[in-house]
């Protein structure tokens, strides 16, 4: 009892440094590397105005559009590693990384929150956030699908969250076995604090249902 | 996404010609938008679902990201295995379950700006003449896009 107790302190720790680790990664690509890449590609603008010969006036804009691709793709790999939007809330940086899984993938996403939404610990946003991640991630890989939907219902104590698709569906006792995507949300839960479950029927879709107990004000 | 008819019905005749030339399930190209400075999938035959209409290259990923960051054709045998990154890299394979691909850049002006992608669901190899039609193709195809 008390070895899992002291797996369960190291797993949390090195979740939450590799957290640290990622958000740091983040900022720093999109304040630092970004802006940078920023700075750049407004002074080519600027060499560009200066220039007469329209071969290296059209390099130049070539140039140009190379570096905006840069800046484009730098935030966007900002955002899949820690969105930003994280800061003010579960369901904006939800919607914003699901708005960046359908241009990536072509799977539409539905999303929608019922209640109240609650304050929710940070770490307690970032369970829920990694495990939509990892869920989505599922449904590109596995699902066949091209919509999924994405329930969020706050409780006064309570927060569930249902990834649903309609695709191939999977053996859900096969998948639970190997060390999977759903290992890793059910562990994530766990460590967390709140609960894990998951459905799928071949031919029919799957679901993955979480719920993480709010904290009370004191 | 660009509407244009006579560009539609020439790039669909092309690639009917290439399937008639080439056994392949799915062809599809990827061409810079006229506004701005994404890249997407205009055109496609053979596709499964309609996915590849949502989605957005994405610059340096995948096969078609790749062939837009480097210019060089890229050629997949056999998805998952022996790639480069991660099986999310590769959307539009696992939008259409490619398992075969090969994919060649589009140089209008001198600078990539499309992808042509051929691929197939099951491993099999794309010989070196296919390839060269292939790019033949693509230099066809170069002329009818309106950029």
């Amino acid at each position: 009892m008390e070895k899992k107790l002291v797996d369960q302190e190291i797993s949390s720790y090195i979740i939450q440094f590799q957290e640290e680790e990622l958000k740091r990664i983040a900022t720093e690509l999109h304040e630092g590397i970004g802006q940078t890449l920023y700075g750049i590609y407004t002074s080519l603008g600027f060499l560009e105005t200066g220039l007469d010969q329209p071969e290296m006036k059209q390099y130049m804009q070539e140039t140009a559009l190379l570096m905006e691709k840069t800046i484009n793709e730098v935030r966007m790999l900002s955002v899949e590693l820690y969105p930003p939007a994280l800061e003010i809330g579960l369901v904006p940086a939800i919607k914003s990384y699901a708005k960046l899984f359908t241009s990536t993938y072509g799977i539409i996403v539905e999303i929608e929150s019922s209640g109240t939404p609650q304050d929710i610990s940070k770490s307690g946003k970032l369970v829920l956030f990694r495990v939509c991640q990892e869920a989505l991630a599922n449904i590109a890989k596995y699902a066949g699908t091209s919509c999924a939907s994405i329930i969020i219902e706050w409780e006064p104590s309570l927060v569930k969250m249902q990834i649903q698709d309609y695709g191939e569906g999977f053996d859900l006792k096969e998948a639970l076995k190997k060390t999977s995507g759903l290992a890793a949300m059910k562990g994530r839960m766990d460590l967390g604090g709140g609960t894990f479950s998951a459905e799928s029927e071949i031919g029919k879709g799957s679901a993955i249902k979480v719920s993480l107990p709010l904290e009370q004000p004191s | 996404m660009i509407n244009n008819t006579g560009e539609e019905q020439q790039v669909l005749r092309l690639f009917d010609q290439l399937r008639e030339r080439i056994s392949i399930d799915f062809v599809a190209l990827a061409f810079q938008n006229v506004k701005g400075t994404d890249i997407t999938w205009r055109y496609a035959a053979g596709n499964s679902n309609d996915k590849y209409k949502r989605i957005t290259v994405r610059y340096g990923k995948g096969v078609a990201g790749k062939v837009i960051l480097t210019g060089r054709s890229i050629l997949v045998e056999e998805f998952p295995h022996n790639i480069s990154g991660t099986v999310l890299d590769y959307p539009i394979m696992l939008a259409e379950k490619l398992v075969s691909v090969y994919a060649v850049p589009l140089f209008p002006f001198n600078h990539p700006k499309g992808v042509l992608l051929i691929g197939r669901r099951n491993k099999a190899i794309f010989t070196k003449r296919e390839q060269l039609d292939v790019q033949m193709f693509a230099e066809d195809l170069e002329s009818i896009i309106m950029i």
